[in-house]
């Protein structure tokens, strides 16, 4: 059997051809793409590459520049004094032109990042956000009551500990460094990078260690 | 008068009406209250609250509100990031009157109080 | 303000501070065509064909309705047209014919 065939045999979400009709905005979104490409405005590989590029951004890259921070007290300067200059020294390019403010939780002060007015998020770093971060209710309440917002993720944060919202607008996005928790003393960039996730750097929860560890 | 740049500083040389900043770190700030129409990114509920400049995001970028019609090469603005306290957006904030906003807003949106 | 002014005064995806319910932790896997059509908007930006702002500003100009129930990606592709179109890039009949066609030959692809 070939590759392709194979690829064909189970549900492949990637495959464009699927058993759904194709619906009116998915035939809008063919023509338009075609309709440029035929005035040669952009090319059927820059679309590929630009999928490439998107499919390489997970909050995998993110947890590796958090746990550089935490291990690396130089690289930690560096990362808050310029977020994006940070990111490309560990190989993570910038691609849709924005600025990127690292936010450093500490004892006192807990970071939320939110867009109220659309969806901007620190994508070359991130990935694609949830789906959660682009709808109302969080864009609408994070600003009003944030606190409310964090109980909805589980996340208690101590009334002396002052809640910052970041709401970003266009041209900077934002990455949360949460705080290194407790009982990691030693413990390798590898296994750091494993206890961050994307919400962490969302602002909603905080790094924890997994329960088998607790 | 002097210039500082990244090249470093020039004596006599003087920066032009809009060069430089017109907020410094510290300084308080409203955001203006008008209501256009067009385009902006400066979000209703912060529309002639006070703060204080956080920083000067450098470098300047291209205002937003030409942009969105596709002037890309349109004017440069200041850009700052502006501390507001929640308490000052919300009077009936329930939470830590610490609790506060950052957001980053353009010069022309900006008055000194 | 008079009582139409509130309906210029505020862009519909301004929304911070709203009310709203409660947040719904589902996610979904971006579908190809979603993804394409990100990748698309990426280009778009790349080469100032249309700016990430310009796509923001067409996003608005829908109106609250088309915007509470158009997903987030529908929203994109509807602007694009229309941002085309105002740019003289392509017209409305060219997009109707080159739908047509591309409706035809999902058609025959599924039918094999």
């Amino acid at each position: 059997m070939s590759a392709h065939e194979h690829e064909h045999e189970h549900d492949h979400p990637h495959a464009e051809i699927t058993a759904e009709p194709a619906g009116y905005y998915e035939i809008m979104e063919t023509a338009v793409r075609e309709l440029l490409a035929e005035k040669g405005l952009i090319g059927p590989a820059e679309i590929r590459r630009q999928i490439e590029v998107l499919d390489s951004r997970t909050p995998a890259l993110g947890a590796k520049v958090v746990a550089r921070a935490w291990v690396d007290s130089g690289f930690r300067a560096r990362l808050l004094a310029d977020g994006r200059a940070g990111c490309e020294e560990l190989g993570i390019s910038f691609y849709d032109d924005t600025q990127l403010i690292v936010l450093e939780n500490t004892q006192e002060v807990h970071n939320l990042i939110v867009c109220t007015l659309c969806s901007c998020y620190p994508r070359p770093v991130l990935g694609l956000p949830p789906d959660w971060y682009k709808e109302k209710p969080y864009r609408a309440r994070a600003v009003i009551e944030p606190r409310a917002v964090l109980a909805e993720f589980g996340t208690t944060i101590p009334d002396d500990v002052e809640i910052r919202v970041s709401d970003s607008t266009a041209m900077v996005r934002y990455l949360v460094l949460p705080r290194r928790p407790d009982g990691t003393e030693g413990w390798s960039e590898e296994a750091l990078a494993a206890l961050v996730t994307r919400d962490a750097m969302i602002g909603v929860v905080p790094a924890t260690l997994p329960e088998t560890v607790q | 008068m002097s210039v500082t740049s990244a090249a470093g500083t020039f004596e006599g040389v003087v920066w032009a009406l809009n060069e430089a900043p017109a907020f410094a770190p510290g300084e308080a700030v409203r955001i203006l209250t008008r209501t256009p129409i067009g385009h902006y990114r400066v979000p209703t509920y912060l529309r002639g609250k006070s703060g204080t400049v956080e920083s000067v995001i450098e470098p300047a970028g291209l205002d937003n509100e030409q942009e969105g019609f596709g002037r890309n090469a349109g004017s440069k603005r200041h850009y700052y990031r502006i501390a507001i306290p929640l308490t000052e957006i919300w009077p009936d904030y329930v939470g830590s009157p610490r609790d506060g906003l950052r957001i980053e807003v353009f010069e022309t949106w900006l008055e000194r109080i | 303000m008079t009582d139409s002014a509130h309906l210029i005064a505020k862009l519909p995806n301004d929304i911070g501070g709203a009310e709203a319910g409660p947040i719904v932790m589902a996610e979904h896997t971006l579908l190809p065509w979603e993804k394409r059509c990100h990748a698309l908007a990426d280009v778009l930006d790349f080469k100032k064909i249309i700016n990430t702002e310009e796509k923001r500003r067409g996003v608005e100009a829908l109106g609250a309705t088309v915007i509470g129930n158009l997903s987030y990606y529908e929203r994109w592709i509807v602007a694009f047209g229309n941002i085309l179109f105002q740019k003289g890039i392509i017209t409305p009949e060219e997009l109707a014919r080159k739908m047509d066609e591309v409706e035809a030959r999902h058609a025959r692809a599924g039918g094999a």
